[in-house]
This record gives structure tokens, C-alpha cells and sequence, in this order.
């Protein structure tokens, strides 16, 4: 019961969050110099074809009552429509989003399966040789650019090697219909995960070095923890109490730093799908600044948001379903 | 941490002479100096931090006082089209279809025929210049928003608190391509920009070091004197939480020039012929098969760069926090 309650207590506390993204890109979205009506008809528009426009779009009312108005679309599900497409906003986020949820939600998934060894072996052996070469790697990937190592990949294993697919990223439940070369649902599924490696790769890098970073030192310092002692005076082994005693308590900060390294890596997308030439929302929010289509960056925005929240939320859940303390409001 | 109480201003306190020499105090700015100094791996971050720094200044003392004169002297102009283009000459010693690399090009040339390792030199402006300017504003910005915060607490401190989370939770780099599309695609509103994203970092730390400090005798002390809110704050609760913002600092201008590098990779950091590092990565895109290397050395440039940040801060975290590696 504690659990639920804490799980309505976390989303109750993200809606003014959520408010608060709507409010700022709102008003970002209000700074834009340019007239997207302008943009989106041409140097010379037909007499009355500006006005029109405006009033469809609802441009010709003040900033406020466009606010609230607009505020009260998110809220039935309404992110305004496209003025350079004329299409729906949340139609087009929902085309994108599977996208760029598939390569992020990969990335942390590679980044978690490498650190978590990495970091335990660098504590066990501490000081040691493999524990070096854990903190070098680490070191690196927290100060490599994404979309460099992402060019990097392209130029070795696409290039020259020939092994991976430099660009795009069909999804794995796509119809085969719909991607060349495959017949049966396993071969999209082989395709999407062949074109997934390489951009997988260069966003979860970062990740990788941070979650194995904190692994590391949590580790330490749960070695050192006094339930550590008591299980050696009981005789249980070395390699038992790693495994099973010191490791799970590490592992909660460094769901912590899962929940907001989700921030760096949604950004980090824009930059891969850039790399690689995705079709996600990192693509869509550029297009969109690049055509000035107010409601399409507004709701891109709101949508990254969301993305992020939802996911803090998730980590925020996990984090109470291992350590009960949170959820019934005890210090940890 | 709440026991490190001697500001950066002081002597460390509680030191006392014995008959051997004398106790350091093992808080303080002075004594995490010290430490850092005696850390090899840290002192390769200084040094290369400094090494760059120099370059940068030397880069602008160019520009700003001869024009690039000098630029144009050693290599091709890093900023204009030479009148005779060389494309993608490769860099001394690597062959290919392109023909030997010369000295006068020790990386080889780009696009346009301009030499790679000069516009490396001249790329250093803009890493530096926003790695601190960037952290500077987000470092000023945060902790006033911090220490007001976490010092009067209530209604100020929802408000405010709620505010930083806001920021926090729109991804920083679609928050600065935001904030640029609206305020304006030049490096000013890039470094304000990522500034602001690193707002939250030192409002937190900034923050629940206020909380803790807020109750200590010598505040208590100070208020029951008479001394005004805003002193107690600038003058106190603020040098008292120096140490691990310098930390966080260090690290933050690592995490600024990735950001930067990633704006410009974009089209929305510094604008052509400005030199910079994401910039050059952006046009090399369409020359990785004939010309790696052209993307190979922008990326190792901001790599070196940003570990010397990084090592220094872990140097500095270890000196502040002994328990962890030692």
C-alpha cells in the first residue's frame, strides 16, 4: 500500500514541473523573431491569406489568452497543430517518439549490462591493474562528444569495415512490408538491431562512464559497510559477499544517477539521430526550429519534458520498491 | 562537512605547533590546494588546462590585436578561403588518393584548403571562452538562487526550488536550442544559454550546504549580533561552501565544452569562419571516407580538453573527500 500511494504522490508532485516546462517554452517560443505565417506562405501571400492564417491559428490574440488556451489543449491531449505541415503536433511527436524512446532506453540498457561489471570489478580489485583500466575507460567516456564517437563508428565500422549500417533506424515491430530486404518479422527485427548498435553505442558511452564511475565508488564504501564485516566473521566468501551482500545496496545511487543521466542522454539523442540521420524527435525539434513552427517546438519540448519526468518518475518507484524506507517517508 | 568553518581568507584555524612540525588542518581551501598539488594525475590536468588556456589567449591577442596576422603567417588563414585551395591535403605522414602530406600541414588541410592544426589553436577560443564564461554564469546564478533558497526557506524556497527542478527537466540541449532559437543563434546566448542549464547543479549544492550551515553557532551568532541577511550570506554561508563548488565548477566547464562542441556540431554555436571544434566536426561529416582524419583531430582536441577538467575536479574531490580513494 505504501508504494501506491507513494507512486500518486511523485505524479501529483510532477504536474507543476510539467506546468512549469509549458510555461517556459511557451514564452521561449513567444521570443522567436520571424513571423512563421511569413515563412510558410512565401515572400508575397495573396491578400488576406496572412490575416486568415492568423486568426485560424489563433496568432492574432494576445499572448496570455493563447496561454491558456493552449494550456488547456495539453491537458485533453490537444499540443495545437503544425503551422508549417498543417498536421496535429502530438500526431507527428507520436509518429517520432517510438524512435528516439527505442535508441534511449537502449543506450541506458548497454550502458547498464557494461558498468555495473566494470564498476564492481574496479572496486573488488581496487587499485589494481583492471581497476586502472576501468577508471581510464570511464574517464574517456565522460569527456568524449556522443556524436564524435558516434562519426568515429561510422568511419571504422561502416566505412572500412563494412559491418554496420551508417544510417537510419527502422524499428523492430515495423511491418516488413515497409523495410527493404526483409520478408519475416525475425529479419526486422535482425535489421533493426544491426542499424541499433552502432548509434546505441555512441549515446550510452557517457552513461556507461558515469553509472560505472558511481558503481565504482558506491561499491567501495559498501565494502566497507558494517554488514560487510558481519558476513566475513560468519565466514561467507569474498566473491558471496560482493555478489550478494555489498552489491545490493550499492546499486541505489546509482539508480539516482540513472534517473538524471535520462536528461543528458534525451539531449545526446538530438545529436545521434543527427549522426545517423534517425528520424526521431531530435531531428523533428530541429526542423522545427529550423522552419519556425512555433506549436511543433512548443510541443517537442513539452514531449522531451515528459519523456524526462516520466522517466525520474520511474527511477524515483524503483528506487522505493528496493529501499521501503523512501516510500514510508523514513530518512535513508 | 559541516566542521570545515575557516574561509578561504583564513589561516587554517586549528593549527598547532608540536614539537615534530606542524598539524595540518584537513579542511579548508588551502589544505585541498595543497593536496591537489601533490597529485600527479591532477597536476596533468593543470597543466594541460593551462596549456590550452594559453593558446586561447595567444588565438585571441591574434585576432583581436593583429587580424590573424600571425595566423595567416604560419598557416593558411584559419578564417578566410586561401585564393589557392588545396583540398583535403592528409597530414604528414599518411598516404592516400589525396598524395604526402606536407610539413607546412602537419594535420592536413579541410574543405577549403585551411590548415587543421592552425584552426585546432584558434578552436581553443571558444572551448575556453564558454567553458568558463558558461559555468561562471550558471556558477553566480546558482548559487545566489541556492543560498537565498536554502537560507530562507518556506514559500521562497518552493518557489525557487520548483523553478530550478522546471529547468532541470527539459533535456540541456534541447533547452539551449530553445532558448537560442529565441534569443538569438551567436556565441553570447550559447555560453548564457548553457549557463543556464548548469543553474540547477550549483543550486543544489549550494543549497543543502545552506541548509546545514544555516543552523551552526557562529550563524546563530552572527544574526543575535545583528549582522543583516544579505552579509550573512555573502560573507559566511557562501566561503563556507567554497571547496566543493570549486569541485563542481571544474567538472562543469568540462560538461559546458561538450555542450558547446554539440551546439555547434548542430549549426547553433559559434558562425562560420569562427573557428571551433563542433563546427569543424560538422563540416568534416561530408568528407569521412576520402578524409577521416579531418574528423578524427577536432574530436581528440575537445577529448583532451575536457579531461583536463575532469581529471583536476576528481583531483579536488579526492582532496576534499579522502574516504573514497584512499
Amino acid at each position: 500500500m505504501g508504494l501506491l500511494r507513494y507512486t500518486l504522490w511523485r505524479v501529483a508532485q510532477a504536474i507543476p514541473v510539467l506546468v512549469g516546462i509549458i510555461t517556459i517554452t511557451f514564452f521561449l517560443a513567444n521570443q522567436i523573431p520571424g513571423d512563421p505565417v511569413e515563412i510558410m506562405l512565401g515572400p508575397s501571400p495573396a491578400q488576406g491569406q496572412v490575416e486568415a492564417i492568423r486568426a485560424r491559428y489563433g496568432l492574432d490574440r494576445p499572448a496570455y489568452e493563447r496561454f491558456l488556451t493552449y494550456l488547456s489543449g495539453v491537458v485533453t491531449g490537444d499540443l495545437g497543430r503544425s503551422i508549417y505541415y498543417d498536421r496535429p503536433v502530438l500526431e507527428m511527436i507520436l509518429l517520432r517518439l517510438p524512435v528516439t524512446l527505442y535508441l534511449t532506453v537502449s543506450a541506458f540498457l548497454f550502458a547498464i549490462v557494461t558498468a555495473i561489471p566494470l564498476g564492481v570489478i574496479s572496486a573488488k580489485r581496487r587499485n589494481k591493474p583492471a581497476d586502472h583500466v576501468s577508471r581510464i575507460v570511464s574517464l574517456i567516456g565522460v569527456s568524449t562528444p556522443s556524436f564524435w564517437i558516434g562519426l568515429m563508428l561510422i568511419i571504422v565500422f561502416a566505412f572500412h569495415l563494412g559491418w554496420f549500417p551508417a544510417r537510419g533506424l527502422p524499428l523492430p515491430w515495423a511491418s516488413p512490408a515497409d523495410i527493404r530486404g526483409a520478408e519475416t518479422q525475425l529479419q526486422v527485427v535482425w535489421t533493426s538491431l544491426h542499424h541499433l548498435a552502432m548509434p546505441m553505442v555512441a549515446l550510452g558511452t557517457l552513461q556507461m562512464a558515469q553509472i560505472t564511475r558511481i558503481e565504482r565508488s558506491s561499491m567501495v564504501e559498501s565494502l566497507q559497510g558494517e554488514y560487510v564485516k558481519l558476513a566475513r566473521a560468519y565466514g561467507v566468501s569474498e566473491s558471496k559477499i560482493a555478489r550478494k551482500h555489498a552489491f545490493q545496496v550499492a546499486q541505489l545511487p546509482v539508480i539516482t544517477i540513472i534517473g538524471l543521466g535520462l536528461s543528458t542522454a534525451l539531449g545526446g539523442a538530438v545529436l545521434t539521430e543527427t549522426v545517423f540521420e534517425i528520424p526521431g524527435m531530435g531531428r523533428l525539434i530541429i526542423t522545427a526550429i529550423n522552419n519556425q513552427d512555433y506549436e511543433l517546438i512548443m510541443g517537442t519540448t513539452f514531449m522531451f519534458g515528459v519523456a524526462f519526468v516520466v522517466g525520474v518518475i520511474v527511477t524515483d518507484i524503483a528506487y522505493a520498491y528496493i529501499d521501503p524506507r523512501v516510500a514510508y517517508g523514513e530518512e535513508t | 562537512m559541516a566542521t570545515e568553518t575557516d574561509t578561504p581568507t583564513d589561516t587554517p584555524a586549528n593549527t598547532e605547533g608540536t614539537g615534530a612540525g606542524e598539524i595540518e588542518a584537513r579542511v579548508g581551501l588551502r589544505y585541498t590546494l595543497r593536496q591537489v598539488r601533490r597529485d600527479t594525475t591532477a597536476r596533468i590536468g593543470i597543466y594541460t588546462i593551462g596549456f590550452i588556456t594559453v593558446v586561447a589567449v595567444l588565438a585571441s591577442i591574434d585576432h583581436y590585436v593583429f587580424g590573424y596576422g600571425v595566423a595567416e603567417a604560419i598557416w593558411y588563414s584559419p578564417v578566410q578561403d586561401p585564393e589557392q585551395v588545396e583540398r583535403l591535403l592528409p597530414p604528414v605522414g599518411m598516404e592516400n588518393q589525396f598524395g604526402q602530406g606536407t610539413l607546412e600541414h602537419p594535420m592536413g588541410t579541410d574543405h577549403r584548403g585551411r590548415d587543421i592544426l592552425g584552426r585546432l589553436f584558434y578552436g581553443t577560443r571558444i572551448a575556453i571562452t564558454v567553458g568558463f564564461m558558461a559555468t561562471a554564469i550558471g556558477l553566480i546564478g546558482g548559487t545566489l538562487i541556492g543560498a537565498i533558497s536554502g537560507y530562507y526557506g518556506g514559500w521562497i524556497d518552493d518557489v525557487l526550488q520548483r523553478f530550478t527542478e522546471t529547468i532541470y527537466a527539459i533535456p540541456f540541449l534541447v533547452l539551449v536550442i530553445a532558448f537560442m532559437t529565441a534569443f538569438g543563434r551567436n556565441l553570447t546566448f550559447a555560453m548564457v544559454g548553457v549557463g543556464i542549464t548548469s543553474v540547477p547543479v550549483f543550486n543544489r549544492l549550494i543549497r543543502s550546504r545552506v541548509v546545514s550551515v544555516r543552523e551552526e553557532d557562529y550563524i546563530e551568532a552572527a544574526r543575535a549580533a545583528g549582522v543583516k541577511d544579505r552579509n550573512i550570506i555573502f560573507r559566511h554561508v557562501i566561503p563556507n561552501s567554497f571547496a566543493p563548488v570549486l569541485v563542481q565548477a571544474t567538472l562543469q566547464i568540462g560538461v559546458s565544452i561538450l555542450i558547446v562542441a554539440g551546439l555547434s556540431f548542430l549549426g547553433f554555436g559559434a558562425q562560420p569562419p569562427t573557428p571551433s571544434w563542433g563546427q569543424m566536426l560538422s563540416a568534416s561529416r561530408n568528407y569521412m571516407l576520402p578524409a577521416p582524419t579531418f574528423s578524427i583531430f577536432p574530436g581528440i582536441a575537445i577529448l583532451i580538453t575536457v579531461i583536463g577538467f575532469n581529471i583536476l575536479g576528481d583531483g579536488l574531490q579526492d582532496a576534499l573527500d579522502p574516504r573514497i580513494n584512499n
